[in-house]
């Protein structure tokens, strides 16, 4: 036995002596820092190829235009924009009191080259085929020429970060550049470094920066791989608040946050989680089976599990109530017998008596609900929506893929059904409403792009295309109204995004796209 | 040296085969071979696709092909990575330092402590302390090793509050690297120990059954110690291949840790390459896996041959 | 000898401790469980009740995110890891045994290929290789049990093969050999059932790592969600809340069952 315990003293020896090292290298911090935690994982310090690393620039070189708190559109880098009637050109302003982190004025000449630097190296692929011309004024301002009307090019352009044209015109191809180092930037702070081994990304006060100051020195991402990880990094104090890019903290962990010292940004989430139809394929095509389908669902029930009460229910107009120009109409009911009636009259019955209806040839039908494997949430809907179905007598069949599949068999059309979101930002995207995801001129990844009726397309093309406020609301009912009567797919329900943040910092503040991750939080949290 | 010339022949076999079905699966498996090379998200337009397919030379004949993919791995050109922005090699370099950090250490303490701890059990294996050391270490043994490693990082990171919760260090210094390895490699260590007392348990009961006659015929001539050290050597010399072989399986046990412990190395690179279908990442990681699973092996064959006499005379 | 050779075996067999035993029954618990998992469990595992309460008189396990019952849902589980278990360790038994007799009645070239075989077979990084199949081609959780058999035949090949060699040496098969019988006779009814004895504990070790190995492949979002496993019930109480609100009776009975039905194996 001697030999075991000698070992045994060994190595608590060992960890003494590791505990004391390791502490001693653990605080020393100096000046204040706000650490944010995310799953959002930065896979390589490529500021204009990592999706995520460009997200989080959006604090270091803040785009031309930025979403208020109410959803609107506000300038940023620019501090204000003009448009000709025809959307065909744009004149941005650029706010003079910007300074690159190395001490350069920011210049129209670096917006300029942003534009013309992302469009050639395909950063902003849509705009090659656009883009006639990117000019300079006397005024401080850039102007955009379009060939084509493009009216929700201020909308895009809250997502591309600005670059200095000093630093990067001789680097050839942006998407492959990577630096673990410093990269210069014109917002209140600057990326110091991105340290993946450690899982954090630096950011650091910009120096030049003439703007309100803020009550923070330095500004830490840390990226976590694994969800309870992070959330116990944020009881323990590790994180002072949590951030993922489109979608809130997940509503079952509130409840064991609540017990600690943490508050919530909750604000109404313009992403949502839906039904998407297959409206290409029978029976899915048929609009009478659509709306069936729509009664058959018990979105309380769906509501309560899901979302555990942070969410709404929704409205047939898909489009939810944080988005401008929304339109009340009907809400989406469930009603099971009226379900079954529908199915009834549109000559879906059941006539071999085996429980399960027939479809209108006479033949079984199995409805294929495809799902991807990287959302549990999605798992669990799709689990009540095959009961609800069974319910009124529709057979399901649960498909589960991983996401690279899922983008392969929905872009082949080949399922009946999906359980899919969309993310704020994609609410916006093509002629705005969420028509991104139906129209089938669009194809992308997320996308479903299953709608192409003429009178859709007209719709979005018209939208696209003016400038007019009046006529963009008009248009912007008749898009929800069209999603009422159609049903390409069914909303489950509106949700809210959900940020916790430690009750010892106050000033936060977030929007319905990019959550608390604004200039705005960084501006003016400030610790107790 | 027949033994050892027939051990490298399979060796280079195993190379070659493992290799050879690398070149195989993404052209095997259904759509295009640009696009599993590649992954997905990386063509934008059709025209992007053909000049990919120049550029990798997909559309050549396969052997051309083969051969040059072998000329490329000579060369250590393992292609390059649109997701990671990268040389995969370089990527690999840079992440396996870091996994070897955690595997290296757990390869050396399972082996060291759950040796001798299992020759005991196997030796005392009626001895109730022994019992409840065997009990614990199966306990170990036949628990999914993110469970265990979400337990510990609950226990000892934030009830107890002794460990950071994530990466490979926070200043680099090497008292924080060990600080931050500490606890990742000590979940490892018991699942690698508790194969390797498993293992010696059984072996060193084995043995002491084989020797139970001659022992109760010399019994007087040698003491206990001196058959424990001698049940001892004989039953750990096929440790040593077992330990290069589990080299494999420390690297899988590896990418669950390093998920639960937010560790960029290796296994999340893998994870993040699956789901990303990032072909050239996964591609190559599983080449340097089986490079080093092989090499470890051909080492455990000398270190073999230096220790057992009986291998030695034979060569 | 054939007797002496069985006798020898079942004296390590007998040694083998109480905590075997204790091992088996457990295990034998748990086959019960699987089989007459619709009679044990108190509740359909897919009805739902109110979601997140605790444990109960009603539900001595809680229910779910879903309002399923936890203990029903433990007990239905306990069919499909039985079964991937089983699945993986017949077919691993299948490849080895038949690689195994073959290499080591034979000898000669045919060991030299078979071993040379084996020992390729045993460099291939298996989990990581098990991960990239799962994500690609999604199989249901019994295909995916015969591709883990189907990699870990090796070791079961290797410890049959050099008892073959023992036993082909033995007098009963000289004597079977003399007497004109094929070698195909010898080797299914002479020398297979003697093997017997080193292939149960592998076969029992391949069941514990196939388990395992489901659980894990669960926990990366891999497993088969129309399965009510042990690891999907633990990857769903991770990602829906059960870990992080210390609801223990949601994620530590699954691991538990996990942990206690393998523990028969070494």
């Amino acid at each position: 036995m001697k030999n075991i315990w000698s070992v045994w003293i060994f190595l608590l020896f060992l960890l003494s002596l590791i505990l004391s090292t390791g502490a001693l290298g653990a605080d020393d911090a100096d000046g204040m820092t706000l650490r944010i935690g995310t799953p959002n994982l930065v896979k390589s310090p490529s500021l204009v190829g990592d999706y995520y690393m460009g997200i989080f620039a959006h604090l270091s070189n803040p785009p031309l235009m930025r979403v208020a708190e109410d959803g609107t559109l506000e300038g940023q880098t620019a501090e204000m924009y003009e448009v000709s009637d025809d959307g065909k050109t744009w004149k941005f302003y650029i706010d003079d009191d910007l300074y690159w982190s190395d001490g350069t004025k920011v210049t129209p000449d670096d917006v300029k080259f942003t534009i013309e630097y992302y469009t050639a190296n395909s950063v902003i692929g849509w705009l090659e085929d656009l883009l006639e011309e990117v000019s300079v004024t006397d005024d401080n301002a850039v102007v955009i020429e379009l060939s084509e009307p493009y009216a929700t090019l201020n909308q895009e352009f809250v997502t591309y970060n600005i670059l200095p044209k000093h630093v990067w015109e001789d680097i050839d191809d942006p998407k492959e550049y990577t630096n673990k180092g410093e990269y210069v930037g014109c917002g209140p702070f600057y990326i110091k470094g991105t340290a993946l081994e450690a899982g954090v990304l630096y950011f650091e006060k910009n120096p030049h920066w003439k703007g309100t100051q803020p009550n923070i020195d330095s500004v830490e991402v840390h990226m976590y791989s694994n969800m309870d990880v992070l959330s116990i990094a944020l009881k323990r104090g590790d994180v002072d608040a949590y951030y993922k890019y489109g979608r809130g903290y997940p509503y079952a962990n509130v409840r064991a946050l609540e017990e600690d010292t943490f508050d919530f940004v909750v604000t109404d989430y313009t992403g949502l989680t839906f039904l998407g139809m297959n409206i290409r394929k029978e029976p899915l095509s048929d609009v009478s089976f659509r709306e069936a389908i729509s009664y058959a669902v018990d979105y309380d029930e769906i509501e309560r599990i899901v979302a555990l009460g942070y969410g709404g229910a929704a409205n047939r107009g898909f489009v939810p109530r944080s988005m401008a120009y929304f339109k009340e109409t009907e809400q989406l009911e469930y009603d099971s017998s009226n379900a079954k009636e529908n199915l009834d009259d549109a000559g879906y019955v059941d006539s071999d008596g085996d429980g399960l209806r027939e479809d209108l040839n006479g033949d079984d039908m199995e409805l294929v609900l495809l799902i991807r494997s990287d959302d549990m949430d999605y798992q669990r809907i799709a689990e009540l929506l095959k009961e609800y179905l069974g319910n009124v007598g529709i057979d399901v069949e649960i498909r589960m893929v991983e996401r690279s599949t899922w983008f392969d068999l929905k872009d082949e059309y080949n399922y009946d059904m999906t359980v899919t979101g969309t993310t704020p930002w994609g609410m916006w995207m093509w002629a705005n409403w969420g028509t991104g995801y139906f129209d089938s001129r669009r194809t992308g990844r997320g996308v479903l792009h299953t709608i192409d009726d003429p009178e859709f397309h007209a719709l979005c093309d018209d939208i696209m295309s003016t400038t007019d406020e009046g006529q963009l609301e008009e248009y912007a009912h008749d898009v929800q109204d069209y999603y009422a009567e159609n049903l390409p797919g069914i909303a489950l329900y509106w949700g809210q995004y959900v940020t916790p943040y430690n009750d010892d910092w106050t000033g936060w503040s977030s929007d319905p796209i990019f959550g608390i991750y604004r200039l705005d939080t960084f501006l003016n949290v400030v610790k107790a | 040296m027949f033994i050892a010339r027939k051990k490298a022949i399979r060796y280079v076999m195993a190379i070659f085969i493992i290799f050879s079905l690398n070149f195989a699966i993404p052209r095997a498996m259904p759509g295009d071979p640009v696009m599993n090379l590649l992954g997905e998200d990386v063509i934008v337009s059709e025209s992007s696709v053909a000049e990919m397919r120049t550029k990798m030379g997909l559309d050549e004949p396969l052997y051309i092909q083969y051969l040059k993919y072998w000329s490329d791995i000579f060369h250590l050109d393992l292609g390059y990575s649109y997701h990671l922005h990268s040389e995969v090699s370089k990527v690999l370099f840079t992440k396996m330092k870091w996994t070897l950090l955690l595997v290296v250490p757990t390869i050396i303490l399972g082996a060291v402590i759950g040796t001798p701890l299992g020759a005991l059990a196997g030796w005392r294996r009626k001895d109730s302390n022994e019992k409840i050391m065997t009990m614990s270490f199966l306990f170990v043994y036949c628990t999914p090793p993110y469970f265990l490693s979400i337990l510990f990082i609950y226990l000892f990171s934030f009830k107890i509050g002794w460990f950071p919760l994530k990466g490979f260090y926070t200043t680099g210094t090497p008292g924080d690297i060990v600080y931050h390895l500490f606890l990742p490699v000590t979940v490892m260590t018991l699942f690698a120990a508790s194969r390797n007392y498993m293992i010696m348990r059984g072996s060193v009961i084995q043995e002491m059954q084989m020797l139970y006659a001659t022992y109760a015929r010399a019994k007087g001539l040698f003491g206990r110690e001196i058959l424990f050290r001698h049940i001892f050597k004989n039953a750990s010399l096929p440790i040593i291949t077992l330990v290069a072989l589990d080299f494999g399986f420390i690297f899988s046990g590896a990418l669950f840790v390093e998920i639960v412990f937010s560790m960029n190395g290796m296994g999340n690179l893998i994870y993040d390459a699956i789901l990303a279908r990032d072909y050239p990442v996964l591609q190559g990681s599983f080449l340097l896996i089986t490079v080093m699973v092989v090499l470890a092996n051909l080492l455990a064959d000398i270190l073999y041959g230096l220790l057992d006499p009986r291998v030695r005379w034979q060569g | 000898m054939k007797g002496a050779v069985c006798s020898r075996m079942g004296e390590i067999q007998r040694g083998a401790s109480s905590l075997s035993k204790l091992g088996a029954a457990l295990f034998m618990l748990f086959i019960i469980m699987a089989v007459f998992s619709g009679q044990i469990a108190p509740y359909d595992p897919w009805a739902r009740f109110e979601p997140y309460s605790p444990p109960s008189r009603e539900h001595i396990l809680g229910t779910n995110d879903m309002g399923n019952d936890i203990l029903s849902e433990l007990i239905c589980g306990s069919r499909v890891s039985i079964v991937v278990g089983f699945g993986a360790a017949i077919m691993a038994a299948l490849i080895g045994v038949v690689i195994g007799l073959l290499a080591g009645y034979f000898r000669g070239p045919v060991d030299e290929i078979f071993m040379g075989a084996t020992d390729v077979f045993l460099m291939i990084p298996t989990i990581p290789l098990i991960i990239i199949l799962a994500a690609f081609m999604r199989p249901s959780f019994w295909i995916l049990a015969l591709i883990m058999g189907f990699l870990w035949w090796t070791t079961m090949a290797r410890v049959v093969r050099s008892r073959a060699l023992q036993i082909r040496e033995m007098n009963f098969v000289e004597s079977a050999r003399s007497l004109g019988f094929s070698d195909f006779h010898i080797i299914f009814s002479d020398i297979f059932p003697n093997v017997y004895n080193v292939v149960l504990p592998k076969f029992m070790l391949t069941i514990a790592s196939a388990m395992i190995a489901e659980a894990s492949l669960s926990f990366l979002g891999l497993g088969d969600p129309s399965m009510k496993s042990w690891g999907m019930m633990i990857n769903f109480a991770f990602s829906r809340g059960g870990f992080l609100n210390g609801y223990w009776w949601w994620y530590l009975p699954p691991g538990l069952c996990i942990t206690f039905v393998t523990i028969q194996a070494p």
